[in-house]
C-alpha cells in the first residue's frame, strides 16, 4: 500500500473506533448477550403448529397487498416514465416529473406506511398505498432509464416522416422498451412482498402485524411460526420468479 | 427522366444555396450548393465524416442549416414545424442504420410508413386499417419479402433489413427518397438487387432519389448525377450519361475511371 493509502486506512480505523466509543457500542455486550439469543431460540423452537393456518392466511393477505400495490404502482409509473424521459418529453415536463419521482424515492416504504396509517387508519389499505408510492418512484426511474437508452435511429426515422409524438410512443418507444417490463414487474413484486411483510410493524396490515404483536408479548414461539411462513413464501416466490424470468424474458437485441 | 413523371410541379425539387451546418463545434458542412432535378437519382459520395449524412438531414429538416437556404418544393424543411409536416409525409427517409424497430414484426415496421396519414386515436391504439395492412403486404411482396411479415425485425439478414426499410419508405407513397448508405456492406449482387428496387420504384412513381453511397462505382452505375463531398464541401459534381461524364464545375468531359480515381483521393 502507498503511504497515502496507509494514512487513509488509518484515519478510517480511527473514525470507526471513535464513533463506536461515542455510541457506547461495546463488543463485550455482544458476547455477553449471546446466551440471551439462546433463550429466544429455545422459545422459538416451541413452535405452535396450530397457528400455521392463521399464518398462511396472513401471508395471503400480504401477497394480495403487494400484488395490488405493485400493479397499480406500475400502471402509474409507466406514463410517468414517458413524461420523465429526456428523449421524449420536453425539459419543462421532464424536469419537474423527475424531481417529483426523486422526492417520492427519498422515503422508504415504511415511512410512507406511517404516513398513510395516519391518513387512512390502521389496516392493509395504508400498506397498499405505501407500496404504490414506493413502486411508482422506483419503477418509473428504471423505466425512464430504459427509454432513454433506446436506439435513437428508429425514433428519428419515425419523426422524420411526420409522425406524431403519440405515434412515436406507441409504435417505437413501447415495443423497444417492453422487453424489460416483465422483468421489472417480477422483480418489483418479489421485492414488494418482502417489504409488505414488515409494513405491519407500523400497523399497515399484512403478516408483520402479527409478528410485532407476538414479539411485544414475548411469544417468540408464535412469532416464529409467522416468520417461518414469511421465509418459506419468500423463497418460493424467488424460485418461481427466477423460473418465469428465464423462460419468458427475451434478451433485448442490440446492434443495427 | 421523362417529363410526365414529375410529382411536384417543380423541375428542381431540392435546392441548396451556400449551406453551412454545425453540430455545435466545428462545421459539418461549409457552403454546399446543390440543385436536384425532380425524378432523378442523385448520389452523394465522399469519405467518412465528410458530411454526407448531414446533407441528407438538411433535406428533411431534421437539422436546420446554420447559414444558407434549403428548399424542398416550395417549402423550407423543418421536421419540427407544423407547416412542413405535410411535405414530410411524402419524403422517405432511411437513416444510416435503417432505423427499424427491432422488437416488432416486419409488417409493423412497414406500416410505420402509413402513420402520418392515420388518425391520432386509431394509431394510438396500435391498430391499422385493413386497407393499409393489405397494402403493406403488397409492398413487402414487391421488395421480395412476401410472407415474411410476421418475422421479428431483429431476426433478419442485412439485405432483408434493407428491403424492410425500403418497403417502409414506399408505404409513404414518397415523392422523394433520402437513403443513407443503404447498400454499404452488402455483397455486390445483393447491393444491385436493392438498388434495382429503388430504380423500379422510380420508374413506377417518378420519385426523386437522393442516395449516399460508400461505393463510387455503384453511384456511377445508378445515379444520373454524383456529388463528391470532402470536408464539408462539394468538390465535384458530375452528370453521368452512359460512359460519358461531365464535370459541371469545369465543363470538361471525362471517363468513369477518371472520376473513380478522383473520388478515391477526395
Ligand atoms: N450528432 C452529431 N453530433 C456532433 N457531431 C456530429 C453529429 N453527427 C455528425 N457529426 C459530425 O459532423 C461531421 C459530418 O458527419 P456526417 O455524419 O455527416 O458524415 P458522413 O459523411 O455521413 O460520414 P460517414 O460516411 O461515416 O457516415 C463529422 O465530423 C461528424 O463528427
Ligand atoms: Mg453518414
Amino acid at each position: 500500500m502507498t503511504p497515502s493509502g496507509n494514512l487513509v486506512a488509518g484515519i478510517i480505523v480511527a473514525l470507526v473506533v471513535a464513533a463506536s466509543v461515542n455510541l457506547g457500542a461495546n463488543p463485550g455486550l455482544f458476547i455477553g448477550g449471546l446466551p440471551n439469543l439462546w433463550i429466544v431460540a429455545e422459545e422459538m423452537i416451541q413452535v405452535d403448529p396450530g397457528l400455521v393456518p392463521d399464518a398462511l392466511l396472513a401471508m395471503a393477505e400480504t401477497i394480495q397487498m403487494a400484488f395490488v400495490g405493485t400493479m397499480v404502482g406500475v400502471a402509474i409509473a409507466l406514463p410517468m416514465s414517458l413524461l420523465a424521459a429526456r428523449n421524449i418529453a420536453p425539459a419543462y415536463v421532464h424536469a419537474p416529473v423527475r424531481a417529483l419521482l426523486a422526492a417520492v424515492r427519498t422515503f422508504p416504504s415504511i415511512l410512507w406506511a406511517i404516513l398513510f396509517v395516519i391518513m387512512v387508519g390502521i389496516g392493509p389499505f395504508a400498506g397498499i398505498l405505501a407500496i404504490i408510492m414506493y413502486t411508482v418512484g422506483f419503477v418509473a426511474k428504471l423505466q425512464y432509464e430504459v427509454i432513454e437508452a433506446i436506439d435513437p435511429e428508429p425514433m428519428d426515422a419515425v419523426l422524420a416522416i411526420g409522425a406524431s409524438r403519440l405515434q412515436l410512443v406507441r409504435h417505437v418507444v413501447i415495443p423497444e422498451s417492453a422487453s424489460h417490463l416483465l422483468g421489472q414487474l417480477l422483480y418489483m413484486l418479489d421485492y414488494n412482498i418482502r417489504q409488505t411483510s414488515i409494513l405491519g410493524l407500523v400497523g399497515a396490515g399484512g403478516i408483520g402485524f402479527y409478528v410485532i404483536t407476538y414479539l411485544q408479548f414475548f411469544e417468540y414461539g408464535k412469532a416464529a411460526v409467522f416468520m417461518l411462513v414469511v421465509l418459506a413464501s419468500v423463497l418460493a416466490i424467488d424460485w418461481a420468479s427466477t423460473r418465469i424470468r428465464d423462460r419468458y424474458i427475451v434478451r433485448p437485441y442490440s446492434g443495427p | 427522366m421523362d417529363e410526365g413523371a414529375r410529382p411536384i410541379g417543380l423541375r428542381r425539387i431540392i435546392q441548396m444555396n451556400d449551406v453551412w451546418a454545425t453540430y455545435g463545434s466545428g462545421h459539418a458542412l461549409r457552403g454546399v450548393s446543390a440543385s436536384i432535378e425532380s425524378g432523378s437519382n442523385y448520389a452523394i459520395v465522399g469519405r467518412s465524416g465528410s458530411g454526407k449524412s448531414t446533407l441528407l438531414r438538411l433535406m428533411n429538416g431534421m437539422l436546420a442549416p446554420e447559414r444558407g437556404a434549403v428548399r424542398v418544393g416550395y417549402d423550407v424543411p423543418d421536421a419540427r414545424g407544423r407547416r412542413f409536416r405535410r411535405t414530410l409525409r411524402t419524403i422517405g427517409y432511411i437513416p444510416q442504420n435503417l432505423g427499424l424497430v427491432k422488437n416488432t414484426t416486419v409488417l409493423r415496421n412497414v406500416l410505420l410508413g402509413a402513420l402520418p396519414r392515420l388518425g391520432a386515436v386509431q394509431s394510438a391504439l396500435g391498430r391499422f386499417p385493413e386497407g393499409e395492412v393489405a397494402e403493406a403486404e403488397r409492398v413487402l411482396a414487391s421488395v421480395g419479402l412476401g410472407g415474411m411479415g410476421h418475422r421479428k425485425a431483429h431476426a433478419l439478414s442485412g439485405g432483408e433489413r434493407r428491403r424492410v426499410a425500403i418497403a417502409r419508405a414506399l408505404m409513404q407513397h414518397p415523392t422523394i427518397l433520402l437513403a443513407d448508405e443503404i447498400v454499404s456492406e452488402l455483397d455486390p449482387g445483393t447491393a444491385r438487387e436493392i438498388m434495382g428496387l429503388v430504380s423500379e420504384a422510380q420508374r413506377r412513381t417518378g420519385l426523386t432519389a437522393v442516395m449516399v453511397h460508400h461505393d463510387v462505382s455503384l453511384a456511377l452505375e445508378y445515379a444520373s448525377r454524383v456529388a463528391v463531398i470532402s470536408e464539408g464541401k462539394k468538390v465535384l459534381e458530375i452528370g453521368v450519361d452512359g460512359d460519358s461524364i461531365t464535370d459541371f464545375q469545369t465543363g470538361s468531359q471525362s471517363t468513369r475511371e477518371a472520376v473513380e480515381a478522383y473520388s478515391r483521393d477526395a
